[in-house]
């Protein structure tokens, strides 16, 4: 990389770090940072004085809407902490589900009453109404753990306490029980190729597949391996047909021992 | 040490006396990042509410580090989510909810305050100030950013960089003070 280039991607990471990154630039800034020291210096630096802006925005809340607010929310508090019994989350966390939970309750009453309704084209609406909120929830529900899975990539991928492995293009990078790979240059693949991950359990010389991959257009790649870290001794790379492979079929691109 | 991490380890042990304390003590900080971002009172105090549920429901999502840092960033995502579903702007990406590592550490965060951030940011030239300002609370990306200013996109960029850089330390210099 020029000094050109990594003084680019350095403005790049104190974009990340004020959250002013746009979304398709974020697994190639969060590969260079997971491969970079100098970069894992500034985010750092940079992100601490971006998080610090938050002291600007404290603003006084007018008495009644203090009051107003610190009531409701007490009350929902309260009356959860007097059921919890080591059982939590009682309350939706997220207002949009909140909303869709709602709603579904609501949907679901009508639909209960409009039963005794001889008026099919209104239950025909009501029962349409019910599946658009029943597929709202799924959704909602599917964005809200991809985003905490996504979260914690990121988590792991900057955090000073995971190990890092050189390879060929990016790194390995291990954290607890979660091992990733992040690549900043790696090569295009033929089409009808794919990039294919295999683990190799401590003291077993067998690769067992993985999952596939294909770098994007910069040769970018984060992927996390659905594996346990723990139990792992090695990770490896091949070059394999669409769809992966059983076996490896080509030499690998790296094999890298994780310790 | 912070005060917002003694009382969300009690949170953790279903206190409500401790969370009654964390929601005094830091709901204008939370209703303030959702005034300044969604610019109405009401969906600012929705928000308030959203977070300090978050607070109590999920206690466990803070790892450590600044409370103020981690709690301003859930409360900037959930303000986010809004602006998104309001219109379809260009997505920035706010970072995960890290412990902070860098030089600005957790005592010295814990001995910042508005009057040290406002100062420290008032003393940027108006050009690294703005940029800032607009990312952090407008969510918008640095492309939204140049096009709002009509500046060149490289220039916002070496500008937040920049201003980011003098930001950290003038706040790092006042707290040692």
């Amino acid at each position: 990389m020029s000094e050109s280039d990594r003084e680019a991607m350095l403005e790049n990471v104190a974009l990340y770090a004020l959250g002013v990154l746009p979304q398709e630039d974020v697994a190639l800034v969060t590969a260079f940072i997971a491969n970079d020291v100098q970069a894992r210096r500034e985010y750092a630096d940079l992100r601490a004085a971006a998080d610090s802006l938050a002291f600007v925005a404290s603003e006084p809340v007018d008495s009644a809407r203090s009051a107003r607010l610190k009531e409701r929310l007490m009350a929902r508090v309260r009356e959860d902490a007097a059921h919890a019994d080591g059982v939590r989350p009682r309350i939706g966390s997220n207002p949009a589900v909140l909303w869709a939970v709602g709603l579904a309750a609501a949907a679901s009453l009508a639909f209960g009453i409009v039963s005794v309704i001889q008026d099919v084209g209104l239950r025909s609406d009501l029962a349409a109404t019910q599946r658009r909120v029943s597929t709202l929830q799924s959704q909602l529900a599917t964005t809200e753990r991809v985003g905490a899975q996504d979260r914690q990539t990121l988590t792991d991928l900057l955090a000073s306490d995971a190990r890092r492995f050189d390879v060929a293009g990016g790194s390995v990078v291990v954290r607890g029980g979660h091992v990733y790979f992040t690549f900043s240059k790696l090569p295009p693949l033929p089409r009808g190729r794919v990039y294919q991950a295999w683990t190799f359990p401590k003291g077993s010389t067998v690769p067992a597949p993985s999952v596939t991959f294909t770098p994007n257009a910069n040769g970018v790649a984060v992927v996390a391996l659905p594996a346990d870290a723990t139990k792992l001794g090695a990770v490896a790379v091949t070059v394999e047909p669409d769809g992966g492979s059983k076996t490896p079929t080509t030499k690998p691109t790296f094999v890298r021992p994780l310790t | 040490m912070d005060p917002g991490i003694r009382l969300m380890e009690r949170v953790r042990t279903r206190d409500v006396d401790a969370f009654e304390q964390l929601y005094d003590g830091y709901h204008r900080l939370v209703f303030g990042i959702g005034l300044r971002m969604l610019r109405d009172p009401g969906m600012a105090e929705d928000l308030t509410q959203a977070v300090f549920l978050k607070v109590w429901t999920a206690p466990e999502a803070f790892r450590g580090g600044s409370f103020v840092a981690w709690l301003s960033r859930v409360a900037r995502n959930r303000a986010l989510d809004v602006l998104r579903a309001r219109s379809s702007r260009g997505e920035a990406e706010i970072p995960p909810e890290l412990p902070l590592e860098g030089a600005l550490d957790d005592d010295v965060f814990s001995r910042l305050d508005a009057e040290r951030v406002r100062d420290a940011l008032a003393a940027l030239p108006p050009e690294q100030r703005m940029p800032i300002e607009l990312g952090f609370f407008g969510g918008i990306t640095h492309e939204e950013i140049a096009r709002r200013t009509d500046t060149p996109l490289g220039t916002v960029k070496t500008r937040i960089r920049g201003g980011l850089r003098k930001l950290r330390d003038r706040l790092g210099e006042r707290v040692s003070r």
